[in-house]
């Protein structure tokens, strides 16, 4: 019955929109506005004690044009991508090792699992904390261990040539729990005959990683690093806690350098201007994984 | 389902191999699990060591002795300062924000799973665009406007900042979860004269509740944990748990045993909320970028 | 499989109950308003920060006095310097009700004050209900006050210390074994501690690491300046061949004569060192100093004073005042007076230096008052007359530098430019000219015309 079934159509139709009508709404408000608003202010020198800057637009790239010449953001960026590159190295070298041990089934293993996910859920300023304890030479334990070896080793966040290696430690600790469970999972998936062929081959654990796993796992490495690369660049909690940017700015990341302007200095048209390319970055970064993972579900239907 | 890869059992190795690794490919699970085991210790070190230090005595804090007396000092100390209304705003937040982003999300993740709408990719990017901003785009308009609104330092303010990476998980991870649902029981009951909605409570709720209540813990962790925010956001009335904690550095001689107490205490509900998790762990970190 | 019983309205109680829940949150914590009974402010609450000074951390001990008396329930919190001024300075831009009374930093004044994010006091100062005429604000040091007042002179601060460097030499028994009085100027310094240094295990200099405070003393000793001529003239000066040279003496004294990671001591841990006996000289806030003849100092006997050492061009004891002031949202003033009023009373005051001896109060009452006086005298010399000189010297102006609005963008510079001399990472002229150009472009930022 042709009439009937266009009704219905038409109500079903309604009814997801009105579903969706919610969600849309709250998103645009939450998203669009706050993201209207920070361009507009990269715009203005919008600094609290003069509030004159609130609505000056008479020179809207002025903001644009300082940061082109300003060292120090330049230097963050720099320190952005070195900490980036490295952390992100270190999480997939990490869990994929990681993930390899615990491929194997045994009870262990599979307990062990779970305990490996302890430094990816804990509250990221706990994370902090706990490295600073780490790194604190009169009460870390490491310290006084390397003391007690004769191998002293002086404080490594106060060292400028140091700090941001530490700070890449304690970011590779705190998630490489997130390849290693991208990776297990996709070990999971590897059939069995290819692995045993190679065995019965005599291959050897190298050959057999090179050869037969590697190419099962290699989309998710891509995947994983992505969003680890995305994620190092909210790095914030460490840095607040360990370091402070310091010592100087050998640890400010351009995600830093945007709070300390806007935060410290009170320079929210500067520090607006930092973030608004910060965005524009990401987003870039955004198209990418989509490009390379195809929207899962749009795909899946 | 998942398939256990075993590494399988070794025949008689060829008189070539030296003795040595004979040795080591028969024990070879057993090494593993040593492997493993020590591995699990040295990485939990850190975090273990901060938990025991949270019950020795101050005067001993910063000691090395295994064996020590433990107290609770530190954790009545706690009790008695601010640290217990930031804890008791942190539960607030995280548990609204969590319920606002189900009610307006799973609703909004249903549709987009069903309608076929073309804009779906399109919102589907979106919501991974938001996901993946850096908090301090958004933090600096919140800022700016919290002020004139008044809601700085309100626990309003910080549930409604918290929608914006929630909301976009729970679509982001409900969509798969309705999608595996079979839509010809949802068809059954629309011809049974059930609307779209009355056909999703009865029949694709109940079949989604695992991936209900992992988005839902999901979503709690994820704004417990939130320091950032809070801590640009508020200031006395609204200081959530993380924020509280750094109240306790005092660029000078911390206050150790508090701190660790205090860490250990924030850390303890999203420990076990994650174990309860873990499998739904990775996706919803992801956004969804893995294919179960 | 049907459920019967479950309708759309799950959705409409799952939203009522969020609705419900939502009520309290935008509600504040109860600041109820005085009800009658027997105390005034019975019920109140009153949130107060302060940095983690020697004064604010001494009366949070006194903080239940305070609720007996008044009724007011006090919520205290006292970070660090650069943590607290970051949060106070955050919190008072957005002019929000989170805090009810907040420490004034004098670097900060300038910038607070002519934002209008503080409340004016003189109206509570005056009002005779509010004000009692005994509690005696003309006691204060008139120039302790200055600071806190705006170009039409309304105070908006009442300040509770003047920061005061001076020198002090905990183990000045080694100087004179070795035939030396206190130097007096920098290069006697230089000498004294040549000789000195690790002798009976104990390192010769030490400075808090907060350069931007210790600097400027060394620099305008050289006669060198922050800026041109503040406050007018705000070029900054950091490139000047007097600041490097300054930079490369005050490294030098550090890295000679000071102990392993001298780079990285804090105000509290030089004090802790200089009781301890550790270390020997420092260029040293006044109020600390107090502190090497009090209970558990190991120095009293070997200790003595000075002022700070002469350069080429003079002698500059860097000077400071803090205060406390209301912010300009707080919502209960009057009880925010109270607390203030009783934090800087006469008697407070006095029980803190009797007890406690602190050191550099503000009130010229208790300066002349013989108990002070007594418990200031450490080892026969009167570290309180060695304070109120070095006050007297910064009337000529010298610290006009410091209460420039801008001037906190300029101590951050100042105090990584040091950082990255004093631990080697780059000479003096090269950190100093990036300091420069640092504050130039921060200035720029800040709205200062050049």
């Amino acid at each position: 019955m042709p009439a009937r079934r266009l009704a219905w159509g038409a109500q079903r139709r309604r009814s997801f929109l009105l579903g969706i009508a919610p969600a849309v709404l709250v998103l645009a408000i939450i998203t669009i506005a706050p993201a209207i608003y920070l361009v507009a202010t990269s715009l203005t020198p919008l600094n609290l004690t003069l509030p004159g800057t609130a609505w000056d637009f008479s020179a809207p790239a002025a903001n644009y044009l300082d940061l082109a010449e300003d060292p120090r953001f330049t230097r963050s960026v720099w320190i952005q991508v070195k900490l980036s590159i490295t952390t992100v190295i270190g999480q997939l070298l990490v869990g994929l090792g990681v993930a390899l041990l615990l491929n194997g089934s045994s009870r262990v293993r599979t307990l062990a699992r779970s305990g490996f996910l302890i430094p990816m859920v804990l509250p990221p300023i706990v994370v902090g904390i706990l490295w600073r304890v780490m790194y604190a030479v009169d009460i870390s334990p490491f310290h006084r261990f390397m003391a007690f070896i004769g191998l002293p080793v002086p404080s490594l966040i106060t060292d400028p040539n140091w700090a941001l290696t530490a700070i890449v430690i304690a970011e590779t600790w705190e998630w490489f729990p997130f390849t290693m469970l991208m990776v297990l999972a996709a070990l999971q998936m590897i059939p069995a005959s290819p692995l045993e062929a190679a065995r019965i081959d005599g291959a050897n654990d190298w050959q057999i990683f090179r050869f037969v796993m590697f190419p099962y796992i290699q989309s998710t490495l891509v995947v994983a690093a992505i969003f680890r690369l995305i994620d190092s660049i909210k790095a914030f909690p460490l840095i607040f806690v360990l370091t402070d940017g310091g010592p100087g700015d050998v640890t400010e990341v351009t995600n830093y350098y945007a709070y300390r302007q806007a935060f410290t200095f009170s320079l929210w048209g500067y520090g607006s201007a930092i973030a608004t390319l910060m965005v524009a970055g990401v987003f870039v970064l955004s198209y990418l994984i989509d490009r390379l993972t195809g929207v899962a579900h749009a795909e899946a239907d | 389902m998942q398939r256990q890869i075993e590494p399988g059992p070794v025949a008689a190795p060829p008189l070539r191999v030296p003795p040595s690794r004979y040795w080591v490919q028969r024990h070879r699970r057993r090494l593993g699990d040593i492997g493993t085991v020590g591995l699990l210790l040295l990485v939990l070190f850190p975090f273990v060591w901060l938990v025991q230090m949270s019950f020795r005595p101050n005067a001993d804090i910063l000691g090395y002795d295994l064996l020590f007396t433990p107290t609770l000092a530190h954790y009545r100390a706690l009790w008695t300062g601010a640290f217990p209304a930031s804890f008791l705003n942190s539960m607030i937040t995280s548990l609204a924000s969590t319920v606002l982003a189900m009610v307006i999300g799973v609703p909004a993740a249903y549709a987009l799973s069903r309608s076929g709408f073309k804009s779906s990719r399109r919102i589907a990017l979106w919501i991974l665009a938001t996901r993946m901003a850096p908090p301090i785009a958004f933090t600096i308009p919140f800022f700016l406007a919290y002020r004139h609104l008044g809601l700085s330092d309100t626990l309003l303010g910080l549930i409604i900042v918290y929608l914006t990476f929630n909301l976009a998980l729970v679509i982001w991870m409900m969509q798969p979860f309705f999608d595996g649902v079979p839509r010809e029981l949802e068809e059954a009951a629309w011809i049974d004269g059930c609307g779209v909605w009355e056909a999703f409570c009865r029949v694709t709720l109940p079949l989604s509740a695992p991936g209900l209540a992992a988005t839902a813990v999901i979503c709690f962790i994820l704004s417990w944990n939130d320091f950032f925010y809070a801590l640009v956001l508020t200031r006395t009335n609204a200081s959530t748990a993380p924020v509280a904690i750094v109240n306790f550095i005092q660029y000078t001689g911390w206050e150790w045993g508090r701190i660790a107490a205090a860490g250990t205490l924030v850390m303890l509900p999203v420990v076990l909320f994650s174990m309860l998790v873990r499998n739904y762990l990775v996706r919803g970190l992801a956004a969804g970028g893995v294919k179960e | 499989m049907a459920h019967p019983n479950l309708r759309v309205t799950r959705r409409q109680a799952l939203r009522k109950a969020a609705g419900a829940l939502f009520i309290p949150f935008t509600l504040r914590a109860g600041k109820a308003p005085a009800q009658g009974g027997r105390r005034p402010f019975e019920g109140v609450t009153l949130n107060i920060s302060c940095w983690s000074a020697t004064y604010p951390k001494l009366i949070a001990d006194y903080l239940p006095e305070f609720q007996e008396q008044t009724g007011i329930k006090v919520n205290y919190d006292t970070p660090g310097f650069p943590v607290y001024n970051q949060r106070a300075d955050l919190e008072l831009s957005t002019k929000g009700s989170g805090f009810d009374v907040l420490n004034v930093t004098f670097i900060y004044t300038s910038r607070w004050i002519g934002a209008g994010w503080l409340t004016p006091l003189d109206p509570f100062i005056a009002d005779a209900n509010k004000t009692p005429a005994d509690w005696d604000f003309a006691d204060f040091v008139p120039g302790s006050v200055q600071p806190m007042r705006d170009k039409t002179g309304a105070v908006y601060g009442i300040p509770w210390i003047s920061d005061v460097l001076i020198a002090a030499a905990a183990r000045f028994d080694l100087l004179a074994a070795n035939g030396f009085g206190m130097p007096d100027t920098l290069d006697e310094l230089d000498k004294a501690l040549q000789v000195v240094n690790k002798k009976d295990g104990v390192a010769g200099f030490i400075a808090e690491n907060h350069w931007g405070w210790i600097y400027p003393a060394y620099l305008q000793a050289f006669g060198g300046n922050v800026f041109r001529n503040p406050p007018d003239d705000l070029m900054p000066t950091l490139d000047t061949p007097e600041a490097a040279a300054a930079a490369e003496m005050l490294a030098r004294l550090l890295n000679s004569y000071g102990p392993e990671a001298a780079a990285g001591y804090s105000y509290d841990q030089v004090t802790e060192a200089l009781r301890a006996g550790r270390i020997n000289y420092s260029t040293h806030n006044h109020v600390f100093c107090a502190l090497l003849g009090e209970e558990g100092s190991k120095v009293v006997k070997t200790s003595n004073f000075s002022m700070i050492p002469k350069g080429p061009k003079g002698r500059f004891p860097g000077v400071a005042s803090h205060g406390w002031g209301i912010p300009v949202g707080a919502k209960n003033k009057d009880a925010s007076w109270e607390f203030i009023k009783w934090a800087l009373s006469k008697d407070l005051i006095r029980r803190l230096t009797q007890k406690h001896g602190l050191g550099s109060v503000t009130r010229k009452s208790l300066i002349g008052s013989a108990d002070y006086k007594q418990r200031m005298v450490i080892n026969g010399i009167d570290t309180g007359q060695l304070f109120l000189d070095s006050i007297t010297m910064s009337e000529q102006g010298y610290m006009k530098y410091r209460t420039v609005h801008v001037y906190p963008q300029a101590n951050a510079q100042i105090t990584q430019a040091l950082g990255r001399i004093i631990s080697g990472q780059m000479k003096a002229k090269e950190s100093l000219a990036l300091a420069q150009a640092n504050t130039l472009a921060d200035l720029k930022r800040a709205g200062v015309r050049f």
